[in-house]
């Protein structure tokens, strides 16, 4: 099935995020994934500070070939996962295109300014039209409802990046997944996390 | 953290640079690392501990860069291979002991890394650490991708042993950060032995005192190891040349700048006429190999993080090859083209490129960016930093804000390196008034307590972490105390080293990998230097407030007020909450004279919502750890924290 | 009454120096903190209008408004404001010796309001060490632990919030001018509560012809003496010219002119030396120790003093003219004072959207500072 994936090179992913959300792990099990099929992966990511609160962003460069930038050229993103909403535009701004997909997990988390009331939190609706125009392609999941009913809203992450699986925009597969996690996680989390990955591919598959 | 020690040789491997860098350390038969951790350099030295538990490997957390540096060098003293990693500033630190050291020269080879931080993205300066290493006369690499930054560590060593001095590697966030593949190559055995050696003459480099005496002889010995280096890097396989036999700009760069010149390049489609020389080995710079790159063109573009480095040495370089190479037209941080603040980009270089070839390049359609600004604009609302929910800093803040207010002298805090450092922003009520280097704070509270006979009347405190109350400063307060200077130090003492991801420091009983140490007790220690000493827990607000009180209105010397609770995120705490916390709504006052959303709009914790249509204050479940402070300043009862079973 | 918000306060009373620390801004909100002695914002608070600034003494007053309130007709600039009797009082045989500065009137008063649930709790100044503390006294018997003269303004009216906060609904207040002032304004319903029930049944006003401030004089003194060791103060008519502390060493005499700097501007701007807007005013009678003047001024104050006095907390006499007159253009000396600092500041009658601490129908100001002291 993976085969009648045709990727760009490099195919130009942004995981993005806010601090706190398993931002980075998401985009080393996606990375991982996509090495042990054979592609050549650079990641970038900041963080430190960014656990603080602040926004978060992985670009990913996967590629046959080697030796990519750490950071996207603006406007050459092809995917954006986004784990927050408002996450999804502020990435958009800069790195999106017409061409653009995004998968969006809807769950808002609110800035301290907005927290504060110094600034306003755009309705869902907004967000989601928004977004919309600004790609080719949307699926808007509520990964973190989806993670609560699991047991724990951390693994949205993961659910995204079945989600992820589902969209079919990469080659990733449910057995790469568990072999990634198998070797990453301990032992008593790879179950929750395979269930968290199939929630997510069923989020999309509906 | 990747376990090092699980790959064989020729696993190719998703690893992040700093990971890349200890496997190279690891590669190269290092017996003995030592750093202090800062961003973006602390994982090298936690992935190397992590090693240590399976093998003949020391690693340390030292107390400061200047020791670990130290602590380093002896292993190189006694023929062991040693690495030393620290970020930019930490450079700073250690470059006493550096100079001296560069003076003394080597014997096991002695690898520093520095990792520094364009753009600030971690830090609270940008400062650069590759001068020091042509200030103090030492060879200096750069990795220029991931791989790389695994081979050069290996090579760096044998540098080191060739020519019996320490060698710098600098990298940067965006490779220390960042993760590439890399195909390991094989671990050597461990076979090393310690000795000693100092009955030689004093000129032997390997049996005698190791001193940077007789000055002028060892300075002598010292330029003439860098003259071998040069040589060395002349061949060095870390310097390349890709592009035309004749381009028409030779764009020469190093570390990230590399990666972003290449992205550049190719999205214009430049390959025919913008020539690459990507450098691995910038100080001192290979002179012949640059003599004849120089040679191929008149118009050179200089690519580089932070400042002008590489430009300057290149123009020296040029100058004194004119009649060789020829006059050139140097582009690059002098001529603006290059940005000389904030960290560089593919984007920057394209239009770095675009300025001098005259090319035409979208990267998008401008209506688009122009709608998606827009939107953005009122869609994406900015996220400043904050602390984290639960973190123990907020509450802190708190008190020590509401008391100085409340003593209402103008009184103010002198703040320090830690997360606590964001207390300078709303997120910790704007308290600290200023913020500068490790140990900095209680340094310049010192200062300011002596300002009584020039008419300050101003109450002085000053706040610190427990790694940074050992790392710079106890020195502060030793002066503080014998200056008989009038301050109050708060000890923000949240039990590890937060921000960089909680490796232990002197005041924990556990070391770098995990075995048990003695730990030192802060208030002990502030107790014997002769401060008066007063421990609350941060989260009992009327508590830490009213002592507060007690010492800003107490007369005599320096007082140290420890205020002790685990960090939100430590492993201890995360996940775990200690409160269910929920708000009445019908007690809720919102936004009405009375309370006007004391918790949403001032105390600020990420686990609050503001719902607007309600008018009512909300706990976000999936954001709030149930630390229970924000009942404790609600002033109407409506936040209500239960006990969780 | 113009009301604002507490960034106005901040701007009109903090930033001009005006505010006396009477308390009544504290803990309505948590916003404002008092603190040996000073009031603080702690925190900003953006709302437009506030009961901090609704209550200030400091700030907006509208002596026209008061004035209609409480006697139910336009301010008339009268030297001890509206009274209906001036005598002259001591506490009765009811009342157990307490440290009294004078006669012990107000003590009595209290006492005698709370013996006959006239109010539910008493708001009162204790001293805690130098430092002057509110409290909120329920048994008339506790009443006489919080006499004696404080000289400096405590943030009493803080306990007065406390006590609307805690339910109380019938509270009888004790304090300065200021004070009164302050409680005045809340009385009005500033902020058009719904369902707004006065909750105030008794207002007992001190003379006041000015205070000191309770920072400056702790320290002045601490470096005199033993400040833990002080047990009252006072300062006894003219021509004494002292401050006399009490310790426990005896008396120590301050003369006045070394604690007159000790006192807030603020104090120069008030143009109440009576309390005038209290149900009853106590203070010195001049020239007769052991005994107070006691102004009688509304329905309410006559009620009080005459149960007082039948139950024999208070004992009552005649009010020589020569001392009344005294009094009243020692009063008149003050508005005048007042009234020209006032003006000289503009903080007064102040026309277009300028904000004023005070407001005073212009003709009265005219009267008041063109009246002449009376000479018997």
């Amino acid at each position: 099935m993976d085969h009648t994936i045709h990727l760009p090179d490099p195919f130009n992913l942004i995981i993005t995020g806010v601090g706190g959300q398993g931002n980075v792990l998401a985009s080393k099990v996606v990375g991982n994934m996509l090495m042990e099929k054979g592609l050549n992966i650079t990641i970038g990511e900041t963080f430190g500070a960014s656990q603080r609160g602040g926004s978060v962003m992985s670009h990913l460069r996967i590629s046959p070939r080697s030796g990519f930038s750490p950071q996207i050229p603006k406007g050459k993103a092809h995917l954006v996962i986004a784990l927050e909403p408002t996450e999804a535009l502020r990435v958009l701004k800069d790195y999106g295109n017409p061409k653009v997909n995004v998968l969006c997990n809807i769950r808002p988390i609110h800035s301290i300014g907005v927290i504060s009331g110094d600034q306003d939190y755009p309705l869902l609706e907004s967000l989601q039209k928004w977004i919309r125009e600004l790609c080719e392609q949307a699926w808007f999941i509520n990964a973190t409802d989806a993670a609560i009913t699991l047991g724990n809203p951390i693994l949205g992450n993961v659910i995204m990046v079945g989600a992820l699986a589902a969209t079919r925009m990469l080659p990733l597969d449910r057995g790469r997944f568990e072999s990634v996690i198998t070797r990453t996680m301990p032992a008593a989390k790879v179950e929750i996390n395979l269930a968290a990955f199939d929630r997510g591919r069923k989020m999309i598959d509906n | 953290m990747t376990d090092l020690l699980a790959h064989q040789e020729g696993a190719r491997c998703l690893l992040m640079g700093n990971e890349a860098m200890a496997r190279g350390a690891l590669e190269a038969g290092v017996n003995v690392a030592a750093g202090y951790p800062g961003t973006p350099s602390s994982e090298i030295i936690e992935n190397l501990a992590n090693a240590a538990q399976n093998g003949r490997l020391y690693v340390e957390w030292s107390t400061n860069e200047k020791v670990a540096l130290e602590v380093a060098a002896a292993a190189s003293f006694a023929g062991l291979r040693s690495l030393c990693v620290m970020k930019q500033n930490g450079v700073n630190v250690a470059s006493d002991f550096l100079l001296h050291l560069a003076g003394s020269g080597t014997r096991g080879g002695m690898v520093l890394v520095a990792c520094d931080d364009p753009g600030a993205l971690s830090s609270v300066n940008e400062g650069e650490s590759r001068h020091f290493a042509r200030l103090v006369e030492i060879p200096l690499l750069e990795p220029g991708g991931f791989q790389e930054a695994l081979d050069m560590m290996k090579w760096a060593f044998a540098l080191s042993e060739k020519i019996r001095n320490i060698v710098m590697v600098r990298s940067v966030t965006r490779l220390s950060h960042a993760s590439g593949n890399v195909v390991l190559g094989p671990l050597p055995g461990v076979d090393a032995q310690a000795v000693f050696r100092y009955n030689g003459n004093i000129l032997d480099p390997m049996e005698g005192p190791v001193i940077s005496m007789p000055v002028t002889a060892k300075h002598g010995l010292q330029q003439k190891k860098l003259r071998q280096a040069v040589a060395l890097f002349d061949a060095s396989p870390f310097n390349t040349y890709t592009g035309p036999d004749a381009p028409e700009i030779l764009c020469i760069t190093a570390s990230a700048g590399y990666l972003y010149s290449k992205e550049a390049i190719d999205l214009l489609g430049l390959e025919d006429r913008v020539g690459l020389l990507k450098l691995g080995t910038t100080w001192p710079l290979p002179s012949r190999l640059l003599a004849k790159y120089l040679a191929l063109t008149h118009q050179i573009l200089i690519v580089e993080e932070v400042t002008s480095f590489l430009e300057d040495n290149v123009k020296i370089l040029a100058a004194g090859m004119g009649p060789e190479i020829g006059v050139k037209t140097i582009f690059g941080k002098t001529d603006g083209t290059i940005p000389s603040v904030g960290e560089l980009n593919p984007d920057i270089v394209i239009h770095a490129l675009l300025k001098i070839t005259g090319v035409d390049y979208q990267g998008v359609p401008a209506d688009y960016t122009q709608r998606a600004e827009t939107i953005a604009d009122t869609g994406a609302p900015a996220r400043d930093l904050t602390f984290c929910p639960g973190c123990p800093h907020r509450a802190s803040f708190w008190s020590i804000h509401m008391a100085l207010q409340m003593d209402n002298r103008q009184g103010f805090v002198c703040g320090d390196i830690g997360c606590y450092s964001l207390a300078i922003f709303p997120t910790g009520f704007s308290t600290l008034k200023t913020v500068h280097s490790m140990g900095s704070g209680t340094g310049i509270a010192s200062g300011f307590g002596k300002l009584g006979p020039f008419g300050m009347n101003q109450p002085v405190l000053a706040v610190c972490g427990d790694s940074t109350f050992f790392h710079a400063v106890l020195p502060a307060l030793v002066n503080a105390v014998h200056q008989r200077s009038e301050i109050t130090l708060v000890v923000l003492d949240n039990s590890g080293t937060a921000m960089t991801g909680f490796q232990p420091h002197p005041g924990l009983s556990v070391d770098a990998s995990g075995n048990a140490v003695p730990g030192l007790d802060i208030a002990r220690i502030c107790e014997a230097i002769g401060a008066g000493v007063r421990v609350c827990d941060p989260f009992d607000l009327e508590t830490t407030r009213q002592t507060l009180f007690d010492l800003l209105e107490s007369r005599g010397g320096v007082n140290v007020l420890i205020l002790k609770k685990r960090c939100a995120l430590s492993p201890e705490r995360k996940a775990r909450k200690d409160f269910k916390m929920s708000v009445d709504q019908a007690v809720c006052l919102g936004s009405n004279c009375g309370c006007n959303r004391l918790c949403t709009r001032i105390f600020r914790c990420p686990g609050l919502i503001w719902n607007k249509e309600k008018k009512m204050t909300e706990i976000d479940e999936v954001i709030c750890v149930g630390c229970g402070v924000c009942a404790s300043i609600c002033p109407s009862g409506a936040v209500v924290k239960k006990e969780k079973a | 009454m113009h009301i604002y918000g507490a960034k106005q306060l901040q701007e009109d009373v903090f930033g001009q120096d005006l505010c006396i620390g009477c308390g009544a801004c504290i803990d309505l909100c948590p916003y404002f903190k008092s603190h040996n002695g000073k009031t603080t914002l702690v925190f900003p608070c953006d709302l437009s209008e506030g009961r901090c600034y609704a209550y200030c003494p400091k700030a907006e007053v509208d002596l026209d408004e008061l004035s209609r309130q409480a006697w139910d007709g336009p301010y008339t600039g009268r030297s001890l404001g509206n009274f209906r009797e001036i005598i002259a009082t001591r506490a009765g045989k009811k009342m157990s010796n307490g440290n009294f500065q004078a006669g012990g009137t107000v003590s009595s008063l209290v006492a005698s309001a709370l013996k006959h649930h006239r109010i539910d709790a008493a708001i009162l100044t204790d001293r805690d060490g130098l430092k002057p503390v509110p409290r909120r006294v329920t048994d008339w018997r506790e009443v006489v632990r919080c006499a004696g003269s404080k000289l400096m303004v405590s943030p009493t009216l803080a306990a007065m919030n406390h006590g609307l906060r805690d339910g109380f609904s019938c509270l009888g207040v004790v304090g300065t001018p200021c004070q009164m002032t302050a409680v005045a304004k809340m009385r009005g319903n500033p902020m058009s509560k719904e369902n707004f029930a006065d909750p105030i049944a008794l207002t007992i006003g001190l003379f006041c012809n000015w205070s000191l401030d309770a920072r400056q004089l702790a320290s002045f003194l601490s470096e005199k003496t033993d400040v833990s060791g002080i047990r009252g103060m006072d300062i006894p008519p003219p021509p004494a010219n002292v401050m006399v502390i009490e310790t426990g060493n005896g008396q120590l005499e301050i003369p006045l002119s070394e604690i007159k700097p000790l006192i807030p501007p603020t104090c120069f701007i008030c143009l109440d030396m009576t309390s005038e807007w209290a149900d009853v005013s106590v203070g010195m009678f001049e020239g007769r120790p052991g005994w107070n003047t006691l102004i009688i001024r509304s329905e309410k104050g006559a009620e009080l003093v005459q149960q007082a006095r039948d139950a024999g907390f208070l004992e009552t006499g005649g009010m020589p003219v020569d001392t009344h007159m005294h009094l009243s253009n020692a009063a008149l000396e003050k508005k005048q004072r007042s009234l020209r600092t006032l003006i000289r500041r503009e903080l007064i009658n102040n026309n277009n959207d300028k904000r004023s601490a005070l407001r005073v129908a212009p003709g009265i100001v005219q009267k008041i500072l063109g009246s002449k002291t009376e000479r018997p």
